[in-house]
């Protein structure tokens, strides 16, 4: 018995640090954030007490609301683009076999920079003088274009970069999918005389859905919060264009100082990421064969 | 699939082309910030863009000569390579007994630290490390850092130590070994695969991270990604300095993850997928 007990002691120990640094750097500030969320402000910017104070200035904040429809308009329009072309291309990879490892290193490369590298160096294809984007629209006979310097067109081009960044990523996930399915289905398909386009809308992707849920998941919780492209590209301009719930949470916080009200609004932002991974998540459960 | 031979020879044409055309859509921007780093800087901002062109290192002798860039670099390894270190020592016993125990505390708390936005834990990190006088210290941004890589080294060690046989380590307790004894002699050589991957995707992440070092260092602890944000700022004026700043900065994560590209994608995906 006292080996047992000796026994528990060295596995409570080595689990230990990782626990003492997990409350400490990660469950503590949480819940912290939560609590400064929750408290309320004098104009002097004192706590004076307790209340949703922060959270009602959110609802009537039509910063927050555009934070809010900007997340979603580019998690839903960078999403779709990820995952079509992203199964897209696994399908090319797949039908292609054998995937030598310069080609796989040559895929994982957008995605393994760093994001600050990736708008580093699209600021300067797509500077709407002399960025070589704008050239080739111009030899091609079209209008040049104001990319990420437009109201209308910075989303969108945050979205086309991301995709170029995480494209990849969504493939070899499909990819590993692919490799996966059972290849009696297909035997069978063939022997039935099935079409091309029979084998892959009632065979392929209905056995892909788990994956291609597992890749929304994923991509989700990244999405949601967006920053780093755009802190560097645009910090939410031009005009809170590009003003993303994470984006006007950081600056509530690191520039105007109103950690109380960023707080609400990190958490408000977490609730969302939250959601839509336990749908997604419900989702999967739905699908899975 | 009802096919003559000679129909699907064609389509195995088309998919390579189609996969060519891929390949060179996701290589191009690359290259060309390369390609721009190797600019005489008369000629990086020439319109219509030239593509053939005398290459220089102009650009990285005045990124090296005119900002301190060469100790950022060094700030960004030891920020990198320390909260590796952190997550490893920490994450692989944690992992270990994670796998054995069947407690699932770390793998929920690793997933809440991938899911929630940065800025909800700056936020209280920041009245925190203000309050011991911190900020701008390597610790706190080692320690910020280690909050990134941690959770990767126990997602990726766990299903590594869930596929070591348990008889193994039943028979070394029969025989008297101890926890601690199986975790370093039996255990740990046995993942030292995972050990590398986690440690490779760990330092990638870390290295990459930009919102704690924005707010966290100071000008002499700032790292090459934080610094980055000045870069931009000048690189109005040089494009061709910016970009070789770009490039310095990408090379060390393309390199480790050439390195590990075969089993990055499990890793990635928190073993939802194998590769």
């Amino acid at each position: 018995m006292r080996v047992e007990q000796n026994h528990r002691g060295q596995m409570a120990a080595m689990s230990m640090p990782a626990l003492v640094f997990t409350v400490g750097m990660i469950a503590f500030p949480f819940l912290y954030t939560i609590w400064m969320s929750f408290q309320t402000y004098s104009s002097t910017g004192q706590v004076t007490g307790w209340g949703g104070d922060n959270y009602l200035r959110m609802v009537v904040d039509g910063q927050f609301w555009n934070g809010i429809w900007i997340t979603l308009y580019l998690y839903v329009l960078s999403l779709v683009m990820q995952l079509v072309l992203g199964t897209g291309l696994a399908l090319l990879l797949f039908r292609a076999k054998r995937l030598p490892g310069i080609v796989r290193s040559l895929f994982i490369s957008p995605f393994m920079m760093p994001p600050v590298v990736a708008g580093m160096m699209w600021l300067v294809i797509l500077d709407p003088s002399l960025g070589a984007a704008n050239w080739i629209l111009t030899s091609l006979g079209l209008p040049p274009s104001a990319w990420l310097a437009s109201p209308v067109l910075v989303v969108p081009t945050l979205a086309m970069i991301d995709t170029w960044q995480w494209t990849p990523y969504v493939a070899l996930i499909v990819l590993g999918g692919l490799q996966s399915l059972p290849p009696s289905v297909y035997e069978a398909a063939e022997i039935d005389g099935a079409s091309r386009r029979a084998v892959f809308f009632r065979i392929t992707l209905p056995l892909l859905l788990p994956t291609l849920v597992t890749a929304m998941i994923l991509r989700s919780v990244d999405l949601l919060r967006f920053f780093d492209l755009i802190y560097i590209t645009t910090q939410g301009g031009p005009s809170n264009h590009s003003m993303t719930l994470n984006i006007y949470g950081f600056r509530v916080g690191f520039e105007f100082f109103q950690l109380g009200y960023a707080g609400a609004l990190m958490v408000t932002l977490s609730v969302l990421v939250l959601g839509a991974v336990m749908a997604f998540n419900r989702l999967r459960a739905v699908v899975e064969w | 699939m009802a096919m003559k031979p000679s129909d699907s020879r064609w389509l195995d044409w088309i998919n390579v082309v189609l996969l060519v055309l891929a390949g060179m859509i996701v290589m191009t921007p690359t290259a060309w910030m390369i390609l721009s780093s190797f600019k005489p800087s008369y000629e990086v901002i020439a319109f219509p863009p030239k593509l053939i062109f005398t290459p220089v290192i102009e650009n990285y002798v005045t990124l090296s000569k005119q900002t301190p860039f060469l100790s950022y670099g060094i700030n960004s390894l030891i920020v990198t390579v320390g909260s590796t270190l952190f997550g490893l020592l920490l994450g692989a016993p944690a992992a270990f007994v994670a796998s054995w125990t069947r407690i699932t505390w770390p793998a929920v708390v690793a997933l809440m630290a991938r899911m929630a936005p940065g800025t909800l834990f700056l936020l209280p990190w920041y009245v925190m490390f203000r309050q011991v006088d911190m900020i701008g210290s390597y610790w706190a941004l080692i320690l910020t850092h280690a909050v990134i890589t941690l959770p990767i080294v126990i997602w990726v060690l766990l299903p590594y130590f869930d596929n070591i046989p348990r008889s193994i380590f039943e028979a070394a307790q029969v025989d008297g070994c101890s926890p601690f004894r199986i975790f370093r002699r039996i255990a740990l050589p046995l993942v030292s695969s995972g050990l590398a991957v986690s440690a490779i995707l760990a330092f990638v992440f870390s290295w990459n991270f930009f919102l704690f070092s924005l707010v966290l260092s100071n000008s002499q602890t700032k790292t090459l990604i934080a610094a980055s944000f000045n870069f931009i700022g000048e690189g109005s004026t040089n494009w061709g300095g910016l970009m070789a700043a770009a490039t310095i900065i990408a090379l060390p994560p393309l390199i480790l993850a050439a390195i590990v590209q075969r089993w990055l994608i499990s890793g990635l995906t928190l073993g939802a997928v194998k590769g």
